[in-house]
């Protein structure tokens, strides 16, 4: 039993699930739903359609090249099994998927940083100019009156210790 | 030739009725049916004369169609001739075809008589009473045809079902005494599935089967049982057995039970013999004694050994053998066609043909250079096989030997042989997934040390603090400042909505000054959410500093006419009266209003019908949360 890749979307196909289509050329291409068998009919370029894997991978939104992805790769030479050998890919592959997974969204995370900057002024700029929306000026300069009057006040009692 | 002795495609004679139909419903179908009698005469003529030549072409077509399949005594192979003759009888079979042929010629009249009848057809009356005298005739020509057709649709059923005997290939032919043995024998050495039952003329027609002999392949025929008396005498079935040994150049193998056990005893098997020996004349013979399990020839009375005697005197093997038991069919079968090869070679040879065959025939041999033996190499693994096979060693032990063996213990398990490493590994379980990868994929022998190269790569970057979390710049300020955009955003959309909707109004509007809008205690409540302090404005001026009204005047009217209703008079603006109390003159009608309105109410609460404050939803089922498929995400939510 093995978990296919989808041709169009990339995602898991788990047994009983899916169609396959196979081309006079010998080469198989298998769908996880209806959605990504129309759209191939439709002859639309994966890497074109915006929610695909295979688009973001293209347009540099997800991890692309890394150390951790190479682990996983479709072997065509059957291995005997070795209890010890599957021991230890058992455990390496949980591992693995943990690095993988902190790596994708460090990725994820340092694409959107410029984002949060330009919030950030944007936030700067709206507070400069509109503040006068939720305080207004009137408050302020009762404020300011106020503190003058306690300014005033403090420095009477001074000259009125001196 | 053997494609002209394959009566299988001969077209389906249809009954006279049949017939009938399947010719005028074509015409119905395939010609024009609309005619008015208003149309140019000439177009009406044409119209029924279509029909009539339609017709007639149709019978005429299909006719010589059956005439053409049926196949001409004289052109075929005589042995096929003769045995239509016994099963079908000549003249019959020439009678009925010379019939059809006549009904052909009849039809054929018949239109052409009425055609020319139909060129001077003066009416549409006129020419379709003429169509359908010709139809009628044709078709009575065709009914008169039934016990022909009937005749003729039997024959070409039995014809199709005979067997493909090709009379130029190496046959071999059985015959002899009823329940003798042949179909048994026919049943040994071919895949023949003949039926054999204790009861004379059990088969009743010729079969035959196919063997292979010295990378030839051999026809058998198998031919019901003969009687002995004369030719006239014979009856249908035995007169196929004398057409095939008549006509047939095979090899004939006369069967004889010596055991008696068919009901007839040796001298009459010979006798019969002796009677039909004419037919075996320029053919290899062999006489085969059957049933030597029952009796052996050394068994036999004298006077029977006497007879064989003298048969064998004459130049003809005896050869037994035992159908039953097995013994010695296999050594009639190879002399049987030793006998038949010579004597076809012999032909051969003798005939002009011969040359262009030796032409072909030449087998070299290198020429000796010197005296050294050089015999053909076999391999030491064959020659210990083939001693293997002569012995008859005991075979490996299979699966099924001891499935046999253990009975109800036995279990089938397909993971014994298998050939690992370290083989207490192969009854274990082998995990294949996980978490939607295929384990298999990440099987390497560096695996180990990958990881680990990975792992100090992953120490590497968290040590340069590429995966810290960049909270350092959420200092308050920022944070104030970002509650304080976002307070802003909000104060916009609902400014923003309030005066989409003033605007979207289009009701003729009072200038901004003369509206009543302008609410002082708003007003307060506004600035002080901005921050303002109003506590004590009560000598500010908040509306005009005079008001238009004299409303000292207004105040003084109110105050002594309701007197009730002070309380009210503050919190409610100067001329405002409430809902409840306009249209009321003295609190006792205020109570009646107050108990009439309760006894509206009444019913509508008794009834539980839904009001405006219930819960009310538009749509129980939206199209968007209950249509399509369920695709890629759990099923706890669509």
């Amino acid at each position: 039993m093995r978990v296919e890749k989808c041709f169009f979307c990339s995602s898991p196909i788990y047994p009983g699930h899916g169609m396959q289509f196979v081309r006079n050329d010998c080469k198989i291409f298998r769908f996880c739903r209806s959605k990504c068998h129309r759209a191939f009919k439709k002859k639309r370029n994966p890497r074109k359609v915006r929610w695909t894997k295979a688009f973001r991978k293209a347009a540099g939104k997800d991890l692309a090249a890394d150390a951790s992805l190479e682990f996983e790769k479709r072997r065509n030479v059957p291995a005997k099994y070795n209890r010890e050998q599957w021991n230890d890919t058992v455990k390496a592959m949980k591992r693995v998927e943990d690095i993988k997974s902190k790596r994708q969204a460090q990725f994820i995370l340092n694409r959107l940083k410029k984002g949060k900057e330009l919030q950030k002024e944007a936030d700067i700029q709206e507070v400069k100019k509109n503040i006068s929306l939720i305080k207004s000026p009137a408050a302020r300069a009762q404020k300011l009156e106020e503190k003058m009057a306690q300014v005033i006040k403090e420095s009477d009692q001074e000259m009125a210790t001196e | 030739m053997a494609a002209s002795y394959n009566f299988k495609k001969i077209t389906v004679v249809p009954s006279a009725t049949d017939f009938v139909d399947i010719v005028l419903s074509k015409t119905q179908r395939k010609t024009p049916t609309v005619i008015h009698k208003q149309y140019a005469i000439p177009r009406i003529r044409q119209f029924y004369m279509r029909k009539v030549r339609y017709t007639q072409q149709n019978y005429h077509d299909k006719l010589s169609q059956i005439l053409d399949d049926f196949p001409r005594l004289e052109d075929i192979h005589p042995f096929y001739a003769d045995l239509m003759n016994v099963l079908y009888d000549k003249d019959h079979y020439k009678l009925a075809l010379g019939q059809i042929n006549m009904a052909r010629h009849l039809i054929d009249n018949v239109a052409k008589d009425y055609v020319r009848l139909l060129k001077y057809g003066d009416s549409l009356y006129r020419c379709k009473t003429l169509k359908r005298a010709a139809l009628g005739r044709m078709c009575t020509v065709m009914k008169r045809q039934k016990q022909s057709l009937e005749y003729l649709e039997q024959v070409r059923q039995h014809l199709s079902r005979l067997p493909t005997i090709d009379p130029n290939t190496r046959t071999l032919l059985i015959c002899g005494f009823p329940n003798v043995g042949k179909s048994s024998f026919i049943n040994t050495i071919t895949r023949a599935d003949v039926e054999v039952q204790p009861y004379a003329f059990t088969t009743k027609s010729l079969y035959v089967g196919h063997t292979d002999y010295r990378y030839l392949r051999w026809q058998v025929i198998d031919t019901p049982g003969i009687l002995d008396h004369s030719l006239e005498e014979r009856n249908t079935i035995e007169m196929q057995a004398i057409t095939a040994l008549a006509h047939l150049r095979a090899a004939v193998l006369y069967i004889m039970d010596i055991s008696e056990q068919c009901g007839h005893n040796l001298d009459q098997q010979v006798e019969l013999f002796n009677n039909i020996k004419p037919l075996f004349a320029n053919k290899p013979l062999m006489i085969v004694t059957n049933k030597i399990d029952v009796i052996r020839r050394e068994e036999l009375s004298e006077e029977n050994e006497a007879l064989l005697a003298d048969l064998e005197k004459e130049g003809i093997p005896i050869v037994p053998m035992s159908t039953l038991s097995g013994e010695g069919v296999m050594e009639v079968k190879n002399k049987a066609c030793d006998q038949l090869l010579a004597y076809r070679v012999e032909n051969k040879m003798r005939s002009k043909k011969v040359n262009s065959v030796l032409n072909r025939l030449h087998l070299s041999v290198p020429q000796q250079r010197d005296e050294k033996v050089r015999p053909p190499c076999i391999p030491e693994a064959v020659l210990q096989r083939k001693a293997a096979m002569d012995t008859d060693k005991p075979k490996k032990k299979t699966e099924r030997d001891l499935e046999l063996e253990l009975e109800e213990d036995y279990v089938f398990d397909m993971k014994k042989r298998y050939d690992l490493k370290n083989p207490e590994d192969k009854y274990d379980p082998i995990p294949e997934l996980w978490e939607g990868k295929n384990v298999a994929d990440y099987i390497d022998p560096d695996i180990m040390k990958k990881l680990e190269d990975l792992e100090k790569e992953e120490e590497i970057k968290e040590a340069a603090g590429e995966y810290d979390s960049d909270m350092s710049d959420e200092d308050e300020e920022t944070r104030e400042i970002r509650s304080m955009a976002a307070q802003i955003r909000k104060k916009k959309k609902l400014i923003k909505m309030e005066s989409d909707v003033r605007r979207k109004v289009q009701k003729p509007t009072l200038p901004r000054v003369a509206r009543k809008d302008y609410n002082v205690g708003e007003f307060k409540s506004q600035m002080e959410e901005l921050g303002v302090d109003m506590a004590d404005k009560d000598n500010a001026h908040f509306k005009r500093a005079r008001s238009k009204t004299p409303t000292g005047l207004k105040r003084k009217r109110e105050a002594s006419a309701e007197a009730g209703s002070r309380a009210r008079s503050r919190s409610v603006p100067a001329g405002k009266v409430s809902r409840d109390q306009s249209g009321i003159r003295d609190p006792q009608t205020q109570q009646k209003v107050k108990v009439i309105a309760k006894n509206a109410q009444k019913k509508m609460n008794q009834f539980g019908k839904a009001g405006e404050s219930d819960r009310f939803i538009g749509t129980k089922m939206p199209k968007h949360l209950f249509a399509g498929k369920r695709k890629q995400g759990k099923t706890q939510r669509r």
